[in-house]
């Protein structure tokens, strides 16, 4: 299965915006996008991202072994709002470099734990996590018939100018 | 050496390979589509998804870029037409033809990066740019008309650059609820209108330069919403007076949750 996310410029700054947003005390921070689905033609499957959910300054876990760590409260309140909307919950972050980012063994590991906890709330859609960079972007998306995440093939920022990331198929 | 893109190389180094892999529908192959399908080829899009259920006539042959006086007798789809037109230009182009409603087999719109309008009603305009709103792909439309007033015929016509995320034809006044009532109490006694080449050519080199810049811009000030009116009498086309009124430049009417995606979900994956 081929999967692709678009995402406008506009919400794609904002998110940068608050991502550059100095924490108390996590080097970095997160949040999640929601985000709505659509069946393409060939088994493809193309996620569209809608809007930013920052998480909250009082929701870190002061972890310094770790850039940002999530508290209970953050997961709670992601999950919560996916229950209240049946859509697609996507945890996003940034690696502060140019060019194209992928997860840390960290992010990995973590992405394994919390990602299917949403099916809990959201059996039938795929949820994900997606890592900037300055300039580019990666992700990898959780299926509900399939164990394994998938990586998101291409991305498309949609704006004036349009910007094309990943493998054009 | 392939020489064939160096007179465009200005549009950037990887500009052939961004348009090899740009994935364009077009709805509707008549006097606009067909100029903006040959345009496209010529330039080096790689992916065509085309959209007309009509067939060539006799009267078609004043503005149908492609088509031949041999297509007349054999009703020649206007899809098949605007593919053989693409691959003379660029045989290795994919093409895939859709001689239906674009409502009755829309799921390959949905993966395109853009999408041409060339339809001659309103209403089929707010299909497309929902349609296009929902699956966040830039809509680019284009329209003529011909009218008569006191001192002759007046020859009118527009691009429009629809993005999500930005201004949409509500928001600009293109559409609103009056135009599509009246639209649809108008609906069946339209009668033939007239068409002539030279404007949809305006019109269609506008909406392809429009394209250009968006998948592989030649310059820096990009605008996320364009709407210009072309005056064929005076030959000039000039932004639409009504942007420099408009005071929200935020859209208002596709920014819920449940004007994006697969209105039909979830189906399980």
């Amino acid at each position: 299965m081929k999967i692709s996310f678009k995402i406008t410029a506009k919400l794609l700054a904002q998110i940068h915006h608050d991502l550059s947003h100095p924490h108390p005390f996590a080097a970095e921070r997160i949040g999640f996008v929601q985000c709505q689905v659509a069946a393409l033609h060939g088994k493809r499957l193309l996620i569209l991202a809608h809007e930013f959910h920052p998480i909250e300054d009082a929701d870190y876990l002061n972890d310094p072994a770790v850039g940002a760590m999530m508290g209970p409260a953050a997961i709670r309140k992601a999950l919560q709002i996916a229950y209240a909307a049946p859509m697609c919950m996507f945890h996003v972050h940034r690696h502060d470099h140019r060019g194209d980012p992928w997860f840390s063994h960290i992010d990995l590991t973590e992405n394994q734990k919390f990602v299917p906890d949403f099916w809990h709330v959201q059996p039938k859609f795929p949820h994900g996590a997606i890592v900037l960079s300055f300039d580019s972007m990666a992700g990898l998306a959780w299926i509900p018939s399939k164990r394994t995440p998938i990586r998101i093939s291409e991305f498309s920022i949609v704006g004036s100018p349009m910007r094309f990331l990943g493998v054009r198929q | 050496m392939n020489t064939r893109f160096s007179r465009q190389s200005f549009l950037g180094e990887h500009s052939p390979e961004t348009l090899a892999h740009s994935r364009i529908g077009i709805i509707g192959l008549g006097g606009g589509g067909s100029h903006i399908a040959q345009q496209l080829a010529y330039l080096g899009v790689g992916h065509f998804v085309l959209y007309d259920d009509d067939r060539i006539e006799d009267s078609n042959l004043n503005r149908l870029v492609g088509g031949t006086a041999r297509d007349v007798p054999l009703r020649t789809l206007k899809t098949t037409i605007a593919r053989r037109t693409i691959k003379q230009v660029n045989p290795t182009a994919k093409v895939v033809e859709f001689p239906t409603l674009w409502q009755h087999d829309a799921l390959r719109l949905r993966h395109c990066d853009v999408i041409f309008g060339c339809v001659d009603s309103y209403s089929a305009r707010e299909q497309i740019e929902r349609t296009c709103r929902r699956f966040l792909i830039p809509y680019i439309d284009i329209g003529m008309d011909v009218t008569e007033s006191p001192i002759g015929c007046v020859i009118s016509g527009q691009l429009i650059v629809s993005i999500p995320g930005s201004l949409c034809m509500r928001c600009v006044g293109f559409l609103n609820e009056d135009l599509l009532t009246q639209e649809a109490a108008r609906y069946g006694a339209a009668g033939a209108r007239p068409q002539v080449i030279w404007p949809n050519g305006i019109l269609a080199s506008l909406a392809i330069g429009s394209f250009v810049q968006l998948v592989t811009p030649w310059h820096r000030e990009c605008s996320d919403m364009i709407y210009l009116e072309y005056d064929g009498n005076t030959q000039m086309v000039c932004p639409s007076n009504r942007l420099k009124y408009l005071t929200d430049k935020i859209c208002h009417h596709f920014s819920s949750r449940t004007d994006l995606g697969d209105p039909f979900w979830p189906t399980g994956v």
